[in-house]
């Protein structure tokens, strides 16, 4: 049972079934299409749609009470069959070159479409998948064989993946030109479902079997099932894969759910399969045999080229008076001018932009394997995953796409595709948003527990060296290929390890060596923080003179990375040696052991360029802070990283800012104060003598004597 | 083939007599030359363009009014254009196949000895 409408079909009335009529539809919208840039399409359709309206009302005569697909479908195979006609255009370019004198002109003009506008297809006909190798060996002229290796190969280095799919995306079909499949549009194929006919709409899409992208979806369930990384060495390659295969395809399945419509109605459906009609013939039949019309374009062109520079000439006459004959080429160069600034520029931006998440998506698949240990709960690893999916895959896969299409002229920007990558954008936004919202206030509190003091013995001999040693066997010791501070490396599956210690001197009230240490952690609230806290284990081991400090610590996946942070402060005693070993891994600091006045939350100790102790030097503790054996001061501040800081700071820096404030307070404070006056009292002291030797030398005073107290020093006014 | 040859074979179609497209095709079909009358239509249309053919309409009673071709004048003074390079190529082909026949011939008769 089918229903039938009437259509007026050139000038006559034709009863046809609704799906007939959609086929014809099509059909004639590719026409339209097709012969979209040709001179004179409307009396070329006109004939076509006429000689169909005439073989319609054969049918009719005949006895036919309607149209139906069947007649549609053998009116348009009379009207052309690609293939044959793909054929006809080979040989035919092949030939033209032979013939003579008048028809030589002709073809020369014709031939050179075909071939010159060599475009870059997806072969339908010779596909394992997406028949985006055998499309490239077609473009570039080799093997598809070769060019199947190599996507092969390129595909175990995770790269051929992604660019596939990119191409697969972007690369139009050859069936597109053959009937405007640019109409197929991407549908939930509700005949065809499991779920939501999410997979079956893909491989309609694709014109592959719906099977492959069931299987695609699949794959992940099954890698989390069986734990990829059970498998040892072999999935070392490529981060990248393993995300593919990770139970995110279910979050994709339901963004497609959402995003994709169902195929309802059957013109939906028809462009869903995006029914292959035979259009190429026409298409082809249509560049070669461009006969008179090249000449009349280029006529054509002049004319607007002329037209063109008439209005750009009047318009630059209004907008400024420069004499006639300049006007109209100095419009058209400064118009030229400002398109290729503009293009430079936007290309800039675009440039930056993509070379930016590259940075960006690179930087966070380098740091992923460590989002187990911020993350809490599956909110969270949402976010993440939807972060770096659709914040920052989608936008590279989106330029990227669209430069190909660019690339292969393809001029239609696809309202499906700019839609999706949007939405899928928009989303990732609110992921990254959500992330950073969740984790942060994860962050917010801090720890408040109290410092431990931990006992020591006085060593025999007057030093104290400070050692470390890794707090674990090194038995999966993955360096991770990215490194992120202050993550050092992965102990185990589920162990990191963590640099988060800092090391204080300071002088001891008494005679003897002491070591406290304080635990400090971040946490979503206070009692969260100071749990953390609590929970860090730190061994302080001695061995007389030696004192063996942990290298990190470590964090687990349960408790979480809340930067945890371990502050050892060493109190060395008057006429005492101390002494870090080479290579301890975390910054030494040298302090007045009084932790809450110097380390509050918004301190925090993260570059390599803030260790401003030199390691394996022997120093001595004086009444008034650190020595070296050869007697230089050394509180930290003189060696050559502060000399940097201070020189580069100049008031631009809010940190070293804090440093100079800090500085201050570690120095003594009443001796700075002493030096500086006498200092300003010296000064001031040479300058007038100075002046006052000017006025010896001149003779005359009464000039400079104003100079006198300009030049007074103010410092000593004030002390 | 039949870049060219395609017109040249329109145009001698049409030159026999006013001609309605369907018509060329069966012509040309009689004649062992099978093409689709999506081609069929670009054609035309470029050669009237080029004001090789001219047309007139003609009602039918069975559809639309029909287009009923024919050649302008210029339309003839190229038909005879392409008539002589035809005839040239054709001889030229000729003469080599004859060539490369006897050849052979000859060839068969080097052989054996």
């Amino acid at each position: 049972m089918k229903q039938v409408i009437n259509i007026n079909f050139q000038g006559r009335v034709v009863p046809i079934e609704v799906t007939a009529f959609d086929l014809l539809k099509n059909y004639t919208e590719s026409l339209n299409r097709h012969f979209a840039n040709e001179e004179g399409k409307e009396e070329i359709i006109n004939d076509i749609e006429s000689r169909i309206g005439e073989l319609f009302q054969e049918r009719l005569t005949k006895g036919a009470t309607c149209i139906t697909d069947d007649d549609v479908k053998a009116v348009i195979k009379s009207m052309g069959n690609p293939e044959d006609f793909e054929a006809m255009d080979d040989t035919q370019s092949s030939s033209s070159s032979s013939s003579s004198s008048a028809s030589q002109e002709q073809s020369s003009a014709t031939s050179s479409i075909p071939t010159g506008n060599k475009r870059l297809y997806r072969n339908e006909n010779d596909k394992v998948l997406g028949g985006v190798c055998s499309g490239l060996a077609n473009y570039f002229n080799i093997d598809v064989v070769i060019a199947r290796i190599i996507f092969v190969v390129l595909l175990f280095s995770g790269v051929g993946f992604l660019t596939y799919i990119i191409m697969w995306i972007a690369v139009p079909s050859s069936a597109t030109v053959q009937i405007g499949s640019t109409r197929r549009k991407l549908f939930r194929d509700p005949d065809e479902k499991m779920i939501a006919g999410v997979c079956s709409g893909i491989g309609n899409y694709f014109g592959i079997n719906a099977w492959i992208p069931r299987v695609l979806f699949l794959l992940p369930f099954l890698s989390f099932l069986s734990r990829w990384g059970h498998w040892g060495g072999l999935w070392d390659f490529g981060d990248v894969i393993r995300f593919t295969f990770s139970p995110t395809s279910l979050i994709i399945y339901i963004i497609l759910w959402i995003v994709i419509p169902e195929a309802i109605t059957t013109s939906e459906k028809l462009e869903m399969k995006g029914e292959k009609v035979d259009m190429n013939s026409i298409k082809a039949s249509v560049m070669e045999e461009m006969k008179g019309v090249g000449k009349k374009a280029s006529n054509f062109g002049k004319e607007a080229a002329g037209t063109i520079n008439e209005k750009a000439r009047s318009m630059a006459g209004d907008v400024q008076n420069f004499s006639k004959r300049s006007r109209g080429g100095l419009g058209n160069v400064i118009a030229m001018i400002a398109k290729i600034f503009a293009y430079f520029i936007i290309g800039c931006v675009c440039f930056a932009f993509v070379m930016a998440l590259i940075g960006l998506g690179i930087f966070s698949i380098g740091i992923f394997p460590l989002k187990d240990y911020v993350l809490r709960g599956s909110w969270q690893n949402f976010y993440a995953w939807g972060t770096l999916f659709l914040f920052i895959a989608v936008p590279i896969i989106a330029i990227i796409t669209w430069l190909i299409r660019k690339i292969a002229r393809m001029k239609n920007n696809s309202k499906i595709l700019r839609l999706t990558f949007g939405s899928l954008w928009t989303i990732g936004w609110f992921c990254m948003i959500m992330l950073l919202v969740t984790v942060t206030r994860d962050f917010k509190a801090s720890s408040s527990l109290d410092e431990q003091t931990v006992s020591l013995v006085n060593p025999q001999g007057n030093k104290l060296v400070v050692s470390s040693t890794l707090p674990f066997t090194k038995k999966y010791y993955g360096r991770n290929w990215i490194r992120f501070e202050p993550f050092e490396n992965l102990v185990d599956e589920d162990t990191a390890f963590v640099r988060n210690v800092f090391v204080e001197i300071a002088k001891s009230p008494n005679d003897s060596f002491q070591v406290t240490m304080k635990k400090t952690s971040r946490g979503y609230s206070r009692a969260d923080a100071n749990n953390l806290a609590s929970l860090i284990r730190f061994n302080i081991e001695q061995k007389d003179s030696i004192l063996l400090l942990d290298k990190g610590i470590a964090i687990n996946k349960v408790d979480k990375f809340r930067n945890q942070m371990v502050i050892i402060t060493v109190y060395v005693p008057v006429g005492k040696q101390i002494r870090i070993n080479k290579g301890i891994g975390w910054p030494v600091h040298i302090g007045t052991g009084n932790w809450d006045n110097n380390w509050n939350d918004d301190y925090y100790y993260d570059s390599e360029e803030d260790i401003r102790w030199q390691a394996d030097v022997d120093y001595v503790m004086k009444a008034d802070g650190l020595y070296t054996l050869d007697n230089r001061k050394a509180d930290g501040w003189n060696d050559r990283y502060s000399k940097k800081t201070r020189n580069r700071n100049s008031g631009e820096n809010y940190r070293y800012d804090e440093y100079d404030k800090k500085a201050d307070s570690l120095r003594n404070i009443e001796e700075i104060k002493k030096q500086k006056k006498i200092d300003s009292i010296e000064r001031a002291k040479e300058k007038l003598d100075s002046i006052k030797e000017k006025i010896e030398n001149s003779g005359n005073g009464e000039p400079l004597s104003m100079h006198v107290w300009n030049v007074y020093d103010p410092m000593i006014g004030i002390n | 083939m039949r870049k060219g040859v395609l017109e040249f074979c329109i145009l001698s179609v049409i030159k026999q007599g006013e001609a309605y497209p369907s018509d060329i095709i069966d012509k040309m079909k009689a004649a062992n030359l099978n093409i689709l009358e999506g081609t069929l239509y670009p054609l035309l249309t470029r050669l009237k363009n080029a004001a090789l053919l001219t047309y007139r309409w003609e009602e039918s009673n069975s559809g639309p009014p029909r287009k009923y071709f024919s050649l302008t004048e210029k339309g003839a003074e190229f038909y005879k254009e392409l008539e002589t390079t035809w005839f040239e190529l054709a001889n030229a082909v000729k003469a080599l196949t004859d060539a490369e026949q006897e050849h052979s011939i000859n060839n068969n008769f080097n052989t054996p000895e």
